[in-house]
């Protein structure tokens, strides 16, 4: 039986994004090797509980992969005060991840710190045979990071990009193919909104749903989101986002 | 395979080690065997059971703390008659020692509970009764820290079943010997001390509790000097042998908690914290037995008081 593990992963790289946003690349070939987009890591940091981030690169020859660390508490603040060379307790890859193969064309919106495994998710998608188009929200352009410049870039304050949201920069794309799958990862009311320009098109939208998590692997149920139920009479179901996602489809969720 | 040198008794339940999973921090081991052979453990106490499958409570459950975590679950769980169908062969199947814990709102939903659980007994090593859970509006802790209403549930259950009764209780009470005692002459096997701490964390800009539900129950690190103090209080009075539990993270612990009385152990929340932390303190609990040459039992109530 292979088991999982928890692993001691050196940092091998850190840059600062912006003042408040840290990359940091760590060695841990396992990780690297099975990671797929839309899954993340569970980072111990020196406070109790780890912390979980999405996964937002990997590099399998050199066995490394990425995370993006915003500074919202103690938590990160410490993992992005971190020097490379320093060892850190990491748990993963976790959760289940985007289906990539299903369609053959896909459109991934992030906001926040959506960004990051959307970056990991275009990496694996431009690779590959598919189309992809990806469209990024920021606050203002202080904000922007993980930019290419092929990206549909909105920025709510309109100092970069075009002015508006995520579903304004939407709104500007062409000639969207048949069989194309929406993937989006950012704050609940721009994923609410995401997914509702997707069903009104008629396509596909999958959400990254985020939630307080402890443990990261669905034994402590304390990071439910509410999905519809299967059984008749019953409202909702309390699933694990850690576990049984993050990825739902947009349509199962309850929002 | 685990060295004999860790075998323990918990009354007449034989366990292979003193190292059980605490429940609600392992869900039913379907998880945890990712991570290692659950076999190593003396046991894994289910999730807290009731008769109807419960979604919890909503919005944020969890609010981290200094040394440890407040949780505010609210006992979601999928019902007993879905784990009986689903999960008890696969508990069954682990290899290690089969506690079921069961919660209630009432006398009536324990009597009901047990009546399930009963049938099963060649499944199951002991029932965990849960008179501690503070996330609930009705049962648990306010039945286990009423010592007249434990005394009266334990012995109604005694009657029902010759399953060994494991009582769970609080440690939000005054005085946690008089409630042990009651368990105890209610007829209990052992008791498991202790269930979380009720706490409280405020978000100073929201001048909000973090919690949804308000409250928590607050377990980790933290907790382990009320655990011992309480475990070595009750071991003072009580016949019966004593389950220890509160923020085990290390062989030490362990040897702490037996030192202190317990003839077994429970981990709780560290395995929110690192999966695999059994694996590494059953290994340096043989290591500890091998190099003072002693069989960790003997360990037990062996606190010299000042």
């Amino acid at each position: 039986m292979n088991y999982r593990k928890e692993y001691e992963a050196r940092v091998a790289r850190k840059v600062m994004l912006n003042a408040d946003t840290a990359y940091l690349t760590l060695e841990c070939p396992d990780i690297a090797a099975n990671a797929r987009p839309g899954q993340f890591v569970n980072i111990s940091c020196s406070y109790f509980l780890k912390r979980p981030f999405g996964i937002a690169s990997v590099d399998r020859a050199a066995g490394t992969f990425s995370v993006g660390i915003k500074i919202v508490g103690k938590g990160t603040a410490d993992l992005a005060g971190i020097a490379e060379g320093a060892v850190l307790n990491v748990l993963g890859p976790l959760g289940n991840g985007f289906d990539l193969d299903g369609f053959d064309s896909y459109i991934l919106v992030s906001g926040g710190t959506g960004v990051f495994p959307i970056n990991f998710a275009y990496e694996e998608l431009a690779a590959s045979s598919k189309t992809v188009t990806v469209v990024q929200g920021f606050r203002d352009s202080s904000q922007i990071v993980m930019n290419r410049p092929e990206y549909v870039l909105t920025t709510d304050a309109g100092d970069a990009g075009i002015h508006g949201n995520c579903c304004n920069g939407l709104d500007s794309l062409e000639d969207i193919a048949d069989n194309t799958a929406v993937l989006c990862v950012g704050p609940l009311p721009m994923m609410k909104a995401v997914g509702s320009w997707a069903q009104s098109r008629g396509l596909k939208c999958f959400v990254s749903m985020e939630q307080r998590m402890a443990c990261g692997i669905g034994i402590c149920l304390v990071c439910v989101c509410k999905v519809k139920s299967e059984q008749e009479g019953v409202p909702f179901d309390h699933v694990r986002c850690c576990k049984d996602g993050p990825v739902f489809p947009y349509e199962e969720v309850v929002w | 395979m685990v060295s004999s040198k860790l075998n323990v008794k918990v009354g007449s339940v034989e366990l292979k080690s003193p190292l059980i999973l605490a429940s609600g921090t392992c869900n039913f081991g379907h998880e945890l065997s990712e991570y290692y052979d659950l076999s190593i453990l003396g046991g894994l106490s289910s999730k807290g059971l009731t008769i109807k499958p419960r979604a919890g409570n909503p919005g944020v459950r969890v609010a981290e703390t200094d040394c440890g975590m407040l949780n505010s679950v609210g006992l979601q769980n999928p019902g007993v008659d879905y784990f009986i169908a689903n999960d008890l062969d696969y508990m069954d199947s682990l290899g290690t020692g089969r506690i079921i814990n069961v919660a209630g709102h009432s006398f009536e939903d324990y009597i009901a509970m047990v009546s399930k659980l009963d049938p099963y007994s060649d499944k199951i090593d002991a029932l965990e009764i849960n008179l501690s859970c503070p996330n609930v509006k009705a049962g648990c802790m306010s039945i286990g820290s009423d010592s007249s209403q434990v005394k009266e549930i334990v012995s109604i259950l005694r009657s029902m079943t010759k399953l060994p009764l494991w009582i769970k209780l609080t440690p939000n009470v005054t005085d946690i010997k008089s409630v042990a005692l009651a368990a105890q002459e209610g007829g209990a096997d052992a008791v498991v001390l202790i269930n979380t701490l009720l706490g409280m964390k405020i978000d100073i800009r929201t001048r909000r509790p973090v919690l949804h539900n308000n409250t928590g129950g607050y377990s980790g690190p933290a907790v382990k000097p009320v655990a011992i103090r309480m475990v070595s209080e009750c071991n003072s009075v009580l016949d019966i042998p004593i389950v220890g539990c509160g923020g085990i993270m290390s062989a030490e612990d362990v040897i702490e908690f037996m030192i202190a009385g317990s003839s077994a152990v429970e981990i709780g929340t560290g395995n929110l914290v690192h999966p695999t932390l059994p694996v590494k303190i059953t290994e340096d609990l043989e290591k500890y037995c091998e190099d003072n040459q002693l069989e960790l039992s003997s360990l037990t109530g062996t606190l010299q008081l000042w």
